[in-house]
């Protein structure tokens, strides 16, 4: 498991300052910072609307971002060289597969750009997943279409994998299917992989890592056992809670006014310290509710 | 050991999965289900039959480890640890269950019930699942 948060080793992925707006809804990502390191799995978080597709396509280079900068590799991710690009995997939300060609038309094309092309996972994959291999690929289901998008991202094996909504479509064991590859994939090759999903079982079993997006900037990234044991709910007079928290050495998450100058707080207290008996442990769900 | 059935993991419980694999089995080995020399999953064995980030399965692993519960063998498989002969004493094995009761009596204190009526329920549900 050495190959593990290597913290010397360039980022696969790091935006730093990064905005970007769309002319009819104004900002979606205002100064940015994130960093993705080798090895690891991140769970993106964030409500409908936050700009998840938008701060994916981001660094992938696909959206200019209006300041900051987003580097993939060590590359700026708008002019990434071949070999760069041939070491991400992209499973975008909408399927972006050409429809009238066949599966196996499709997958022999993509195999052309890349130096390399892991055929006994194809071929795996095909048949485990039941994919026709010579009906046009606008008469395959979503889900099945869904697959074969997630096949070819995996086909070159990507160091970097950069999953938006990948399982929409799936039903519960073509899920279970897809979370057993891609826990393959971290066995095998210390893939670097970003998810993003509103299945949170999935993110749950998965993500080691999670980011929370809100109001345009990455809110919060931990690895989620952490937050398990370290975010607490409290809830209390103003006056009360802050001078609990300044005893513990609690930093607030979010604040939710209540009657009577109470307030309820999600808060975050320092590792190891004893937690108090009347606060309330949280899930993944409370979280994102709290959190994006 | 057949991985899949090794452990179960809830999702949705504010209760980390690594927590929940290590309860699991210092339960297993106090019954003496599992036992000195006892062979364990492997951490990619037990990864990919749970769908579970392999990190998660050997934090468990090395928690498991250092608490004595669990052995390294020379190569890399992990068996329970030689002190673990046989099921623990009744005394010991109610004491696992503390944590637990200690939730359930501060949400009966919260719901201001008579201590028999909280009993009570405890003892039917021991006899429902026992039949």
């Amino acid at each position: 498991m050495s190959t593990h948060f290597p913290h010397t080793e360039t980022p696969s992925a790091e935006l730093a300052g990064v905005s970007l707006s769309y002319a009819k809804h104004g900002p979606v990502l205002k100064s940015l910072d994130w960093q993705l390191l080798p090895g690891q799995v991140v769970g993106l978080l964030g409500r409908n609307g936050s700009g998840k597709t938008t701060l994916l396509e981001t660094l992938l280079g696909l959206r200019e971002p209006d300041a900051g900068t987003v580097r993939v590799f060590g590359q700026d991710a708008g002019r990434l060289d071949d070999a760069a690009r041939a070491r991400i995997g992209y499973v975008p939300q909408q399927s972006d597969l050409f429809e009238g060609f066949t599966p196996a038309q499709l997958l022999a094309y993509f195999k052309s750009f890349y130096p390399r092309w892991n055929e006994a996972k194809v071929e795996g994959l095909m048949s485990r997943w039941d994919i026709a291999r010579d009906k046009p690929i606008r008469k395959l289901s979503g889900g099945q279409q869904q697959r074969l998008s997630i096949i070819r991202a995996l086909a070159h094996e990507p160091d970097l994998l950069v999953l938006d909504e990948p399982v929409a479509s799936l039903d519960p064991v073509g899920r279970r299917d897809f979370l057993r590859e891609l826990v393959e994939q971290v066995l095998d090759r210390g893939t670097t992989v970003v998810f993003s999903t509103h299945i949170l079982s999935d993110l749950e079993r998965v993500a080691f890592n999670l980011a929370f997006l809100s109001e345009g900037r990455i809110a919060l990234q931990a690895p989620l056992d952490e937050l398990l044991e370290q975010v607490r709910a409290f809830t209390g007079t103003v006056t009360e809670l802050a001078s609990l928290f300044s005893r513990l050495g609690a930093q607030p998450l979010k604040r939710t006014p209540l009657e009577a100058g109470r307030e309820r707080v999600l808060a975050r207290l320092p590792a190891g310290v004893a937690v108090p008996l009347d606060a309330q442990a949280v899930n993944l769900e409370d979280l994102f509710a709290e959190l994006t | 050991m057949d991985p899949t059935h090794f452990v179960h993991i809830n999702t949705g419980s504010p209760e980390p999965i690594y927590r929940q694999l290590i309860e699991q089995v210092k339960r297993r080995v106090a019954a003496g289900q599992l036992r000195a020399g006892d062979e364990i999953p492997s951490v990619r064995e037990l990864a990919q039959a749970l769908a579970v980030h392999p990190m998660t399965i050997s934090k468990a692993y090395s928690m498991l480890e250092m608490e004595g519960v669990l052995e390294r063998r020379r190569g890399l498989s992990m068996v329970v640890a030689a002190q673990h002969q046989k099921a623990q004493p009744t005394a010991d094995r109610v004491e696992l269950l503390r944590p637990t009761l200690e939730k359930a009596a501060a949400e009966s204190r919260q719901l201001e019930l008579p201590k028999a009526s909280a009993l009570q329920l405890f003892k039917t549900i021991l006899d429902e699942q026992a039949s």
